[in-house]
């Protein structure tokens, strides 16, 4: 319990792109502490994504080691990559990816689906967590009768719903306007309080004040790793 | 046993998934599943002619009678043509013989065919007369529903009497009751002496479509062929007492005759001596080839439906790319991605499978009443299409399966 929750040495990944190779990401080496709430930053291109995308098991590094939770990376095939994902990791999109024509309830049981949970106990989760987020009364909307906000509460509850250690947000305001986005770092925030390890990726620099530590990538590397000084605070709506 | 439980609850889950994938793109849906459906349709039809075939078979030769040889005057070529330059004789002496020095023989029943036109006032009907004796009613268990069967009294006396087929009957006399009535045959006046017991009809041959006159009348009165004796026959009917002194005596009945026509050795017979079990499996052999050549052609349009599943998979497979990422960033193995394809592509071909199966019992049960065609779909064929439907499914789904569950988590979910 005392091993660090991510804790990455010398992290590469390349890709091969016209037959150049390309160091998107380019020996990253930190430690994210269980209860930290981090923003990632960086312009497009940067790496932050990609370096996102292999934190949270979507993604091989070409070289370098990832610890998660204790556990080395590289030694898990794709079946427990899968189960880390499930039981250890909530996912938040820019886009919500939500299924369409498919309900909030169902939406967010989803993942306790491949937790291999039964039908009844699915749904009094899946009911919970969108109560918690407010949505007690939009249990049977399908995203397409939900606002942008709406949708990505559903998503958050269903980020949630496996009761994960961290929770990573690649964006996750990137498509709403200003009041939502910062209702939803208020949640973010609540979340964390409640001692949710919380990852979010954006290039919106006052979107990073809310959270208390910010990594700033370019170019593949880490050129800044620091605590937010002036720490915004957002009332949970 | 809650691991077990929760397999199945897991294919539950993907059922429900693949059920609301199915709906989502519905006319897709329903188009894919008809090729399915058209495919296990005609594959059970086949089966179901073709089994109809084969009890129309039995029933056809079992109508001829049991533990019977029928021997004809013709060359036994084997396989071969037959060569008309060695056409035998025949003649009711050889039966009386047969009878005589085979053991195991009942009753020879001789025949001669011929093929007549009756004619009663204002009606007419063109048929095959047989001219026989009263033995041709033991042997192929011939027997009058009304008035009565030939008597040796009529073939002694070559009476001109007649027992004529419910066919006959019908086209002769309408509704009447034809015993007792007057009917010309090649302008011969014959007097009906009885109604031949029906004995249907089998792949279009209706039995009940003859007359039966004593040998001697037809011989006198009827014959247009010329036979080269007094009494020549076109066949003869061998009744035996059972089984296994058919088999032994078919060869007695050969060997007889050369001797009686003095066939040197090593030349071909000119009689063909015909055993209703030799008859019946050449029968059986024939249409199990038709069946099969008729289920063959049925399957090709399986495989097409098969085709079409594979293809809308691979359509909705990458449609769904990003779906499939998705599941995955949310903890969905492989496996559970491959089986949410497999079961969609089963569901798809075992829904078809039902309609089409459904369809052809129905259309087997109005074929069985319009064409008077036995088409019987057993419970065995159901079931084998139901298993090759499903099969059909996992076949042709399970490429665009593998391929799905292949992707890699973040490829999918980046994709537009």
């Amino acid at each position: 319990m005392t091993a660090p929750l991510l804790e990455t040495h010398d992290l590469l990944k390349d890709y091969v792109i016209g037959g150049e190779v390309l160091h998107a990401v380019n020996g990253v080496s930190l430690t994210i502490k269980r209860g930290e709430f981090v923003a990632i930053m960086g312009a497009s291109g940067s790496g932050k994504s990609t370096f996102m995308n292999m934190i949270g098991c979507l993604d091989v590094p070409t070289s370098g080691t990832l610890l998660l939770d204790g556990i080395d990376t590289k030694t898990l095939d794709s079946d427990a990559l899968a189960e880390i994902r499930n039981r250890k990791i909530g996912f938040v999109f820019q886009q919500f990816n939500l299924l369409a024509r498919t309900s909030a309830l169902d939406n967010v049981a989803v993942p306790l689906i491949y937790a291999g949970l039964g039908y009844t106990e699915r749904r009094e989760r899946a009911q919970a967590k969108l109560e918690a987020m407010g949505l007690g009364n939009r249990l049977q909307n399908t995203p397409a009768k939900l606002s942008g906000g709406q949708q990505q509460r559903v998503a958050i509850a269903r980020a949630l719903v496996t009761d994960p250690l961290m929770l990573l947000a690649d964006e996750p305001t990137g498509a709403l306007d200003t009041q939502t986005s910062l209702d939803i770092m208020g949640i973010f925030q609540k979340l964390n309080d409640e001692g949710i390890t919380l990852i979010v990726v954006t290039h919106e620099p006052d979107i990073a004040e809310y959270a208390e530590r910010r990594i700033v990538f370019r170019d593949g590397r880490v050129i800044e790793d620091a605590a937010v000084k002036s720490r915004r605070r957002a009332v949970a709506g | 046993m809650s691991k077990l439980l929760n397999s199945i609850a897991g294919w539950g889950v993907n059922i429900a998934i693949a059920m609301t994938a199915l709906r989502t793109n519905l006319m897709r849906s329903i188009l894919t599943t008809l090729g399915v459906m058209i495919g296990v349709f005609s594959v059970i039809l086949a089966v179901a002619v073709g089994n109809g075939a084969q009890v129309s078979v039995t029933q056809q030769i079992a109508t001829l009678g049991s533990n019977m040889a029928i021997v004809v005057p013709q060359p036994d070529s084997g396989s071969g043509p037959p060569r008309s330059t060695d056409r035998g004789r025949l003649t009711e002496r050889d039966g009386r013989a047969i009878l005589r020095q085979v053991s195991g023989v009942s009753a020879v029943a001789p025949q001669i065919r011929s093929s007549v036109q009756l004619v009663t006032p204002g009606r007419s009907a063109t048929t095959q007369a047989t001219g026989a004796t009263p033995e041709y009613g033991i042997v192929s268990n011939v027997t009058a529903s009304e008035g009565r069967f030939l008597t040796d009294g009529d073939v002694g006396a070559a009476a001109r009497v007649v027992v004529i087929g419910q066919t006959v009957a019908d086209k002769l006399f309408a509704d009447a009751n034809p015993v007792g009535e007057t009917v010309r045959i090649n302008r011969v006046p014959f007097k009906v002496i009885g109604l031949l017991e029906s004995k249907g009809s089998n792949l279009g041959n209706d039995n009940d479509d003859q007359i039966v006159v004593p040998i001697t009348t037809l011989r006198q009165r009827l014959q247009t062929t010329a036979m080269q004796g007094p009494d020549d026959v076109t066949l003869l009917f061998v009744g035996f007492e059972d089984e296994d002194s058919l088999l032994a005596g078919q060869q007695d009945i050969k060997r007889m005759l050369r001797d009686r026509y003095r066939v040197p050795k090593g030349r071909i017979s000119p009689f063909t001596v015909r055993t209703t079990t030799e008859i019946a499996e050449t029968t059986s052999q024939v249409t199990q080839i038709f069946q099969a050549v008729l289920v063959a052609i049925a399957s090709i349009s399986l495989l097409v439906g098969g085709i079409g599943i594979m293809n809308i998979m691979l359509v909705s497979v990458t449609e769904r790319t990003r779906e499939i990422g998705l599941r995955m960033a949310l903890g969905a193995k492989r496996s559970d991605i491959r089986n949410q394809f497999l079961v969609e592509a089963a569901v798809l071909c075992v829904i078809g499978g039902a309609i089409g199966l459904t369809l052809a019992v129905l259309a087997a049960a109005v074929f069985q009443q319009v064409a008077d065609f036995p088409a019987p779909v057993g419970l065995d064929t159901a079931l084998m299409s139901v298993a090759f439907s499903a099969v059909i499914g996992i076949l042709f789904g399970g490429y665009p399966a593998i391929r799905a569950s292949r992707l890699s988590p973040i490829e999918a979910l980046r994709s537009e």
